[in-house]
């Protein structure tokens, strides 16, 4: 696809990309691609990042300024203090129950044209984002809630740096991608692609700082049931695009707090480099309000969200506000469109082979209920 | 790490059952019995009156001693400055605090704490351990001088304390049970008699018991096929475990015995048992090695047994405890931001704290979103850890007669809850919500194998 990265690859790699766009997309195992096996690639994530289109001084995006946050409003609402319940408790309440009380806080919305995503439903609307590289209709209300809040922005903001950095660092974060059924990875008009969730830590160079592709990582099939998903996908010059289809999307923002996002009508797009060796792209669908907000207000506390800014009930009406897909039995939107930014490395992904024993943590035994 | 073979003081139960909280009966005292698998400890130099509990996990009776545990609290760095008791100081007075101090971000200093007309000074919650005027050190037991002339015996030169919530030997529910980092409260430590175990080894505290590491925290296993002081795993079989070898110079002690494998490999045993390492563990901590069928996490004392109506689900951070319908299982923690760092998570605490997090300052709502998991009718308190409690579901408080109640679980005195938004099992909506993640203020799910965590 046009509009996506296009890769800078060596002297090898162009020599491997002209052999290969002039051959008949047949069979992917003869393009020597050390990672494709059997019709098979798998991929590990090393990055993610809410897409976020910033300028430099953040004018053009957020003409209004930045967001305040708890500090500044705690001290607006009670400038002599008072008691721990009717101040502290209050603004505690008020983040996990924000609409018993008004909020009269100014809250900046992003106001700039630009933003990155996808066009999630065809169209091309008054609230749409043109891409950097011009492809109008994107569709990112999150960056239009989140985008002026510090916390967020990157790469100095503490949401935006802490939360690629754990992708890396926390083995919960760990997410797999394993194409299967290719014959080639410039064209190839039907392959699976199968989200996993790894366990096994990232390898890096001798650095310490770069993961390389090439290594391994197992399937974790216990704990990750609700992360495991099949999206029908193609290859269209080299861009891996898949169908919309609703996933669950493991990434704990907070050390290994447990969290994800569910994601809704989530569709995949990523360049394959032509050795093979690395993905990137972006996934963007509809993250539903319950498990953005959810996480954040479980995982960031009150003062890990006064390092940017970030005001938890003032966010929570313009996350309503500006939801714009998945309506519920009313009609009120439940979703906004959105768009993460990922970056994998190739990586082999080993299948479990033993079926495992009940736990060991107690010398009950497991009860199967009922699902509720 | 923490040790939870706790020196105990040499005062008699009655002392503290006169504290506004669950009164342990004699019966429950019985039921608390030293298992037949316990921790050993190392005997070091201690005064006459000073004499070591076991406990088991947290919570243990000893039949034959009593005594109160002791505890310390560690000079803590907090976001916003530093509160405990320096080394041979005590800074827990009978002074009542009555504002915050502003230890933790991001609010202010000075914000006056609920209910200061119930409010307990920190001298009265942790009763400093007074000694005799002619008391004299031993080993690593020392004195100091409180301001008010006392003499209050320390270890290892931290004043020690026992704690009003503590009822019977063995108690250590002043304890904390998390470990929540520099967002946690400034907590108080059990002052633990060391671990008898051979160099190589630590033992580390979960919820599961006191689980049995290498020096380098990786899991120690044991196998069903091994035979005492017999290891039945061939050279195939240690392709994926490896024996734990012991030098040369080491020697058998207590429940730690050494065989030789093959001539000149000696390996180690605990309690007759042949101890492994995994190969494939892929974390410290671990307890992938007892998904394989005959092996298991070595213990040197399990925790006690939890009530029979609970449920064990895979969640997506590892395993959790669950009620009998299979919704997770919660706990609730709160210490206040005052200088004394007091809890708040008690039942005889001001509950402004939990109703905030839990539906808002509303009580209706609180009871909705998180209830009370609620016992059965023929439920009965199981040990000192797992007990039945009469809530008062309005206040929050133990139900006084005549007022409505609740028959509910607690663990180590505290209810436990589900939260209403969990609709399959294993379904964490409610972790960590609340203040700091829930490390101050909020409500943690009790997870029992955490798959994820290092």
């Amino acid at each position: 696809m046009k509009s996506m990265k296009v890769w800078s690859i060596g002297s090898a790699g162009a020599a491997m990309l002209l052999a290969s766009s002039a051959m008949t997309p047949a069979s992917a195992d003869a393009l020597n691609i050390p990672g494709l096996q059997n019709g098979t690639i798998g991929f590990v994530l090393t990055s993610s990042a809410w897409g976020l289109y910033q300028t430099p001084d953040g004018k053009a995006e957020c003409p209004e300024g930045f967001n305040e946050g708890p500090r500044e409003q705690f001290k607006a609402l009670y400038p002599n203090g008072g008691t721990v319940e009717g101040t502290q408790l209050e603004r505690e309440s008020a983040s996990r129950y924000p609409m018993d009380k008004e909020d009269n806080f100014a809250y900046r919305e992003v106001k700039g044209a630009v933003g990155i995503g996808m066009n999630l439903d065809g169209k091309v609307g008054a609230n749409d984002f043109t891409s950097p590289e011009g492809v109008k209709g994107v569709d990112n209300q999150l960056y239009r809630a989140i985008g002026c809040t510090r916390l967020f922005r990157g790469p100095d903001g503490t949401y935006a740096h802490f939360t690629e950095m754990w992708v890396r660092e926390m083995g919960f974060n760990r997410v797999l991608v394993e194409l299967t059924g290719v014959d080639s990875l410039e064209n190839d008009p039907q392959v699976d692609v199968t989200l996993y969730r790894g366990k096994d830590k990232l390898i890096t160079d001798a650095s310490g700082a770069n993961i390389i592709a090439g290594g391994s990582n197992r399937i974790e099939d216990r704990f990750s049931k609700r992360f495991t998903k099949t999206l029908k996908g193609k290859i269209e010059n080299g861009v891996l695009i898949t169908e919309p289809t609703d996933v669950d999307w493991v990434w704990s923002v907070f050390y290994d707090h447990p969290g994800y996002y569910g994601i809704k009508q989530a569709r995949l797009q990523l360049n394959l480099a032509p050795a093979g060796d690395r993905a990137e792209g972006m996934i963007a669908g509809y993250t539903t309000i319950d498990t953005f907000y959810q996480q954040l207000v479980r995982a960031w506390s009150t003062h890990h969200s006064s390092y940017g800014g970030l005001s938890q009930p003032s966010l929570f009406r313009a996350l309503h506000r500006l939801a714009d897909g998945i309506p519920d039995e009313k009609g009120a939107m439940t979703a906004l469109s959105s768009s993460i930014q990922v970056k994998f490395v190739q990586s082999f992904i080993e299948h479990p082979d033993a079926k495992v024993a009940a736990v060991e943590s107690t010398s009950r035994p497991i009860v199967e209920p009922a699902r509720r | 790490m923490r040790q939870i073979i706790t020196f105990a003081s040499a005062l008699t139960v009655g002392t503290f059952l006169t504290a506004p909280f669950v009164a342990a009966s004699a019966a429950e005292a019985a039921r608390a019995v030293i298992p037949a698998e316990r921790e050993e400890y190392a005997r070091v130099p201690m005064p006459a009156n000073i004499h070591v509990e076991y406990t088991v996990f947290f919570n243990h009776a000893s039949t034959t001693e009593r005594g109160m545990t002791l505890y310390y609290w560690p000079h803590t760095t907090m976001r916003n400055g530093v509160t405990g008791d320096p080394k041979n100081q005590s800074h827990c007075t009978n002074e009542k605090t009555t504002h915050t101090a502003g230890l933790m971000s991001p609010y202010p200093p000075g914000l006056e704490l609920p209910e200061l007309d119930k409010r307990k000074s920190c001298a009265e919650v942790w009763q400093p351990y007074i000694a005799a005027d002619d008391a004299k050190s031993v080993g690593a037991f020392g004195l100091i001088t409180r301001q008010d002339g006392r003499k209050q015996w320390t270890y290892d030169e931290h004043a020690l304390y026992t704690n009003y919530l503590d009822q019977v030997p063995g108690d250590v529910r002043a304890a904390t049970t998390g470990n929540f980092g520099v967002d946690g409260p400034a907590a108080r430590e059990v002052a633990s008699a060391p671990s008898a175990i051979p160099p190589g080894f630590l033992v580390y505290t979960t919820v599961t018991g006191r689980q049995l590491l290498t020096d380098k925290n990786f899991s120690v296993y044991t196998s069903d096929k091994d035979g005492p002081n017999k290891s039945n795993c061939d050279a195939s079989c240690t392709k994926t475990w490896t024996p734990v070898t012991a030098p040369a110079s080491a020697q058998a002690q207590g429940d730690w015995s050494i065989f030789e494998r093959t001539p000149g490999v000696r390996q180690w045993a605990f309690r007759k048992k042949p101890l492994y390492t995994y190969v494939l563990d892929s974390q410290i901590r671990s307890y992938e090695g007892s998904d394989v069928a005959g092996w298991h996490n070595a213990y040197v004392q399990k925790a006690p047994a939890m009530p029979a109506e609970f449920t064990i689900q895979d969640s997506i951070t590892g395993v959790v405890l669950a009620d009998s319908k299979a919704r997770t299982i919660y706990i609730y923690n709160c210490a206040d931001d005052s200088v004394d760092q007091l809890a708040c998570d008690q039942v005889d605490s001001p509950q402004a704290y939990r109703l905030a997090i839990c539906g808002g300052g509303k009580v209706e709502r609180c009871l909705h979103d998180w209830p009370y998991v609620v016992a059965s009718a023929s439920a009965k308190s199981l040990n000192r850890t797992w007990q039945v409690l009469d809530i008062n579901p309005k206040t929050g408080h133990l139900a006084k007669a005549g007022e409505e109640s609740l028959r509910v679980w607690a663990y180590r005195g505290q209810p436990v809850y589900t939260n209403a938004h969990d609709e399959m099992p294993g379904d964490l909506y409610g972790h960590g919500n609340g203040e700091f993640s829930a490390s101050r203020n909020g409500f943690r799910a009790f997870i029992i194998r955490d798959e994820f965590g290092r």
